[in-house]
């Protein structure tokens, strides 16, 4: 039985411009798939009876208290506010490739941030964002007012990728600013110096931080497919390039890729830290799938 | 190298495909915005230079083939040195073996008959426009036709009429004609071949140097002949020869028994027990043995017989045996002497017995008549004072002998000088009376005294030193009878006084011969050439008081042995080899006429008489078969030749075929065994290998290896990287 999370790929969101549309039509297609109400979820908590007064949603009446006292009260619920999360967005020139499908690492990586950031302030919950590249752009504190959700949006509406990559030099920096212990979700495709990265990283860990890396690649840069001769251009240096017949070099890089893969999915575990390798052809629902069990594991 | 599709060689130009591609893809790159620059510099700074060599050897397999195709598809063709000579046309040579030992075998199947097919093909093949010449090998090697010709048809016409020669093969020597006819041939390149049965008796280390010369010969040609060694014929071992025949050293007189020693070899592997041999004199059984020859064995068979009349006459020693006739007889003709005359001028004559001059030397020359017993002398002596020495006298006389004369008249030294300018023997003994002035004034002027008498040397008073004659191994054939000494010792004499002859730088006269030497390395027997005769002179007197030579019994024998050398010299050899000229003086009347030579084959060819000195003088080359060859004179007078086959071809075995290619590599020649082989080889040469075969091969190797690289090329990067 088809479901609306079905639809919604990467390349049919591309569509869409509004981000509030892609954040809502990712996060309720994906609660839809699951056949439970986000209601009644684990991010909302009981808080108090009050009596039903009209134009109240009938399903939200107690039932069983009318049953016993033969009266109409609405269950109130008060909502979860001990998670802090902040989303850590890489804005780097290597974030605005672009493979085949059109949608550039940036793109997935804003739209999935934004659907993250939509999910958590239903829930609830208090979102931050950071946008960088070789610096810190900008940083937003967490909150977890509604009102919220449109400042996130705003800010992720206008950023564009570009500049260079140091993502351990960023997060040293980072480390000072994000004082109170929370969860961060690193959007990026972590290229760089893996040894400074998980530095880093263990930087934020030694401050109590849960992380959780999404890892967004690009099909092409996992099996590198090309066959004619090509100049490979940088997208953080400029001038920078290598004119190559990619096939004589495809198996060097993708044992390269191998490499780095390992050195930093072993880095990941050796600090506790949850990495995720999300393809730009990939549902976001997937990466919703695996903020949650994180969500749900932090109890 | 030529093409016989030339135009396709413009296919090689395919091979600029594969760079062409490589710079086309260059230059139209796609251009890719890449993020991940850390992983592809990685990978470009740790495997470009060994990707830029894979794909150098890739490149290169990928234009060659292009280009090796275009090869195979033009259909190249190896012309070796024809591309440098600029023609197919060549001048051969063919050195065609015609020894007698070529004639093993019978008929169609002889190896010789092999030998003319071979070469019959070999001209056929040779092409119009190339000349061609044959060079046979055997006795004196000679050309088939008198010229290089191209007409091939008759050479072709020529061989098929040729016989095996009965000689030797020469082979030095006939690469040494090839050479000099190959110079006068048209074509720069030259093709010797050689068809032989290489005999090893032919080809023998021995002649190596000579053989070395040869090819210095051919590599002084402008282009030096390609030599080719084409072996013919199969070996037969199944061979006895009459090797040698001994005659007696002396003078034959007539009614002297003549004893004739044959000596019969077995060169095959065939015993024959029984085997008879015959004794023919002048065309008549005189006598047969028989006798057992084991294989490898040498045997001698004796025969005698007397001639009862003076002139030449022929004897014949033959063997029943195998089917190589050539050798199976050996012939020689041997000269019955009615009477030597010799003229001996005593310069010191005596009433008293043995005291004259020629007394000893007298009884030496006619002992029978002198001892009265009753036999026949050969030589017949007459002795006069030197008065009597007149031109009537020389003209009966074969031999003269000046014993101690003082001097002569200058017309008799004239008279005496035209003597043995015509072939008469001068014998000069000195003595106590001789004029040494007049000598050396005059008789050596007159070419009469081969040294001048220069000094007396010893003494006749006792207790002075006494010389000796030096016996040594002598080569001159008056002397060599004495290397046996049953026939006489030489050392037994004593002399006390002596002259010495000449200096020792007159001594090394290139046309003087020292027969025989004292003790003291004086000279004692000189001789020396004077038109057709020869002189003789001696350092002692004939008489004894010098010395004791005279009674010596070697006295005898060795005044003989002189008288006869010097009375035989007026006529050349009557017993030659194979291929070896034949000459006889005849009378000076007959200059400008024609003598006829009879060959023993019933042919006639006829010989010019020249003049020489006071003789007619005439000879004939045509000396190809073996047997015997009768000059018919003018005047009527038959003189007898014997003609023989070299013995040295008997021994039938031939070079084994490691020594057949050590001799072919040694003279730089390619030795093969079929014509057939030589036709392959030269049509290689000549008309080019196509060599398409080969290079489709090779295209298909390399296409093979490019895909073998690019495959173990795409494995190492899928493994090592």
């Amino acid at each position: 039985m088809a479901h609306v999370s079905d639809f919604l790929t990467p390349a049919e969101l591309q569509k869409v411009a509004n981000l509030q549309v892609v954040a809502r039509l990712v996060v309720e297609g994906f609660f839809s798939g699951l056949h439970k109400s986000p209601h009644k979820g684990f991010s909302v908590e009981f808080a108090q009876h009050r009596q039903y007064v009209q134009g109240d949603e009938i399903r939200r009446l107690d039932w069983k208290v009318f049953g016993k006292t033969d009266r109409y009260y609405i269950r109130e619920y008060e909502e979860e506010t001990n998670l802090r999360a902040t989303l850590l967005l890489d804005l780097s020139g290597s974030m605005s490739y672009a493979g085949a499908g059109g949608a550039s690492k940036a793109d997935y990586a804003i739209r999935l941030a934004a659907a993250l950031a939509y999910l958590m302030l239903q829930q609830r919950d208090s979102v931050g964002l950071v946008t960088f590249d070789a610096k810190i752009r900008r940083y937003i504190p967490p909150r977890s007012s509604v009102p919220h959700l449109r400042v996130l949006l705003d800010e992720l509406q206008s950023a564009k990728p570009g500049g260079e990559t140091a993502l351990g030099g960023v997060f040293h920096d980072l480390v000072p600013r994000i004082q109170r212990r929370g969860l961060l979700i690193v959007l990026s495709d972590c290229f760089g110096d893996s040894k400074e990265l998980l530095k880093a990283l263990a930087h934020f860990r030694h401050a109590r931080h849960e992380i959780l890396i999404f890892q967004i690649l690009d099909r092409d840069e996992l099996e590198f497919p090309f066959t004619h001769w090509t100049r490979f251009e940088s997208l953080e240096q400029a001038g920078a390039h290598r004119m190559i017949d990619p096939a004589q070099f495809r198996a060097a890089y993708l044992d390269n890729l191998k490499k780095f893969q390992d050195e930093l999915t072993q880095g990941c575990h050796r600090h506790h830290i949850d990495l995720v390798q999300m393809v730009t052809d990939q549902p976001y629902a997937d990466a919703l799938a695996q903020y949650l069990t994180r969500r749900l594991a932090r109890g | 190298m030529t093409f016989l599709n030339f135009l396709l060689l413009g296919g090689m130009a395919a091979a600029a495909i594969p760079v062409l591609l490589h710079f086309f893809n260059r230059s139209r790159p796609r251009v890719v915005q890449w993020g991940a620059m850390h992983l592809l510099d990685a990978a470009f700074q740790a495997h470009t230079r060994r990707l830029k060599l894979e794909q150098l050897l890739l490149l290169l397999v990928r234009c060659l083939i292009p280009v090796l195709l275009a090869l195979c598809m033009a259909r190249p063709v190896l012309t070796g040195m024809r591309a440098l000579l600029g023609g197919a046309k060549s001048s051969l040579v063919i050195l065609l073996d015609d020894s007698y030992s070529m004639s093993a075998g019978a008929g169609a199947a002889s190896n010789f008959a092999q030998a003319k097919e071979a070469a019959a093909k070999l001209i056929e093949q040779a092409g119009s426009g190339s000349d061609v010449a044959v060079i046979l090998m055997g006795g004196t090697p000679r050309q088939l036709l008198e010229a290089p010709t191209l007409d091939t048809v008759r050479v072709t016409k020529a061989l098929a009429q040729l016989e095996a020669n009965f000689g030797a093969a020469n082979f030095p020597e006939t690469l040494e004609l090839a050479a000099n006819v190959a110079a006068q041939m048209q074509h720069g390149l030259k093709e010797f071949v050689v068809l032989s049965d290489f005999q090893k008796a032919s080809f023998s280390d021995g002649e190596a140097a000579a053989r070395g010369r040869a090819l210095q010969t051919l590599k002084r040609l402008p282009v030096p002949p390609r030599l080719t060694f084409l072996h013919v014929g199969t070996e037969s071992r199944d061979n006895v020869a009459v090797e040698s025949l001994d005659l007696p050293k002396l003078a034959l007189g007539v009614n002297q028994p003549l004893q004739v020693r044959a000596t019969l070899r077995n060169f095959g592997e065939r015993a024959w027990p029984d085997l008879r041999v015959f004794f023919h004199a002048d065309g008549r059984e005189r006598g047969a043995q028989q006798i057992a020859l084991a294989p490898g064995e040498q045997r001698q068979v004796l025969f005698t017989h007397t001639f009862d009349t003076a002139g030449f006459h022929t004897l014949e020693v033959n063997a029943d045996a195998d089917a190589l006739k050539a050798d199976n007889s050996l012939a020689a003709v041997v000269t019955v002497w009615e009477k030597l005359p010799a003229l001996l001028v005593n310069g010191d004559p005596s009433p008293e017995p043995l005291k004259g001059e020629t007394d000893y030397l007298d009884i030496a020359l006619s002992p029978a008549m002198k001892a009265a017993t009753g036999g026949s002398d050969l030589i017949l002596t007459r002795v006069i004072a030197p008065g009597d020495l007149t031109p009537d006298a020389l003209s009966k006389s074969r031999v003269v002998v000046l014993a101690n004369v003082r001097q002569l008249a200058d017309a008799q030294v004239r008279a005496l000088a035209e003597f043995v300018a015509n072939g008469g023997g001068l014998l000069v003994f000195p003595g106590n009376r001789i004029n040494t002035d007049w000598y050396h004034r005059t008789l050596r002027a007159a070419g009469l005294l081969p040294l001048p008498f220069t000094a007396l040397a010893g003494g006749l008073e006792d207790g002075k030193p006494r010389v000796k004659i030096v016996v040594q191994p002598f080569t001159h054939p008056a002397m060599e009878l004495f290397n046996d000494a049953r026939n006489g010792n030489l050392a037994d004499a004593e002399m006390k006084l002596w002259f010495q002859l000449g200096t020792r730088q007159e001594q090394t006269d290139p046309g003087l011969g020292i027969l025989a030497q004292l003790s003291t390395a004086d000279p004692f027997l000189v001789e020396k050439k004077n038109g057709e005769g020869r002189v003789l002179q001696c350092a002692v007197p004939c008489d004894a008081d010098w010395g004791n030579l005279p009674v010596r019994p070697v006295f005898v024998p060795l005044m003989q042995r002189l008288v006869i050398y010097l009375a035989s010299q007026a006529q050349p050899p009557r017993n030659v080899e194979v291929g070896k000229p034949l000459a006889a003086f005849v009378s000076r009347a007959h200059v400008g006429r024609k003598a006829q030579f009879t060959g023993p084959d019933g042919v006639r060819h006829d010989a010019a008489i020249t003049g020489r000195g006071a003789l007619g003088y005439v000879e004939s080359a045509k000396t190809s078969r073996p047997g015997t060859y009768t000059l018919a004179a003018p005047d009527g007078g038959a003189t007898p030749f014997v003609v023989s086959t070299a013995r040295a071809e008997s021994d039938l075995r031939q070079l084994t075929e490691p020594e057949r290619k050590t001799l072919a590599q040694t003279l730089h020649a390619t030795l093969l065994t079929s014509v057939a082989d030589y036709q392959q080889m030269d049509k290689d040469r000549r008309f080019g290998r196509e060599v398409w075969q080969p290079l489709l091969w090779a295209v298909l190797a390399l296409c093979f290896c490019e895909l073998l690289l690019v495959q173990w090329f795409g494995r190492r990067k899928g493994t090592k990287t």
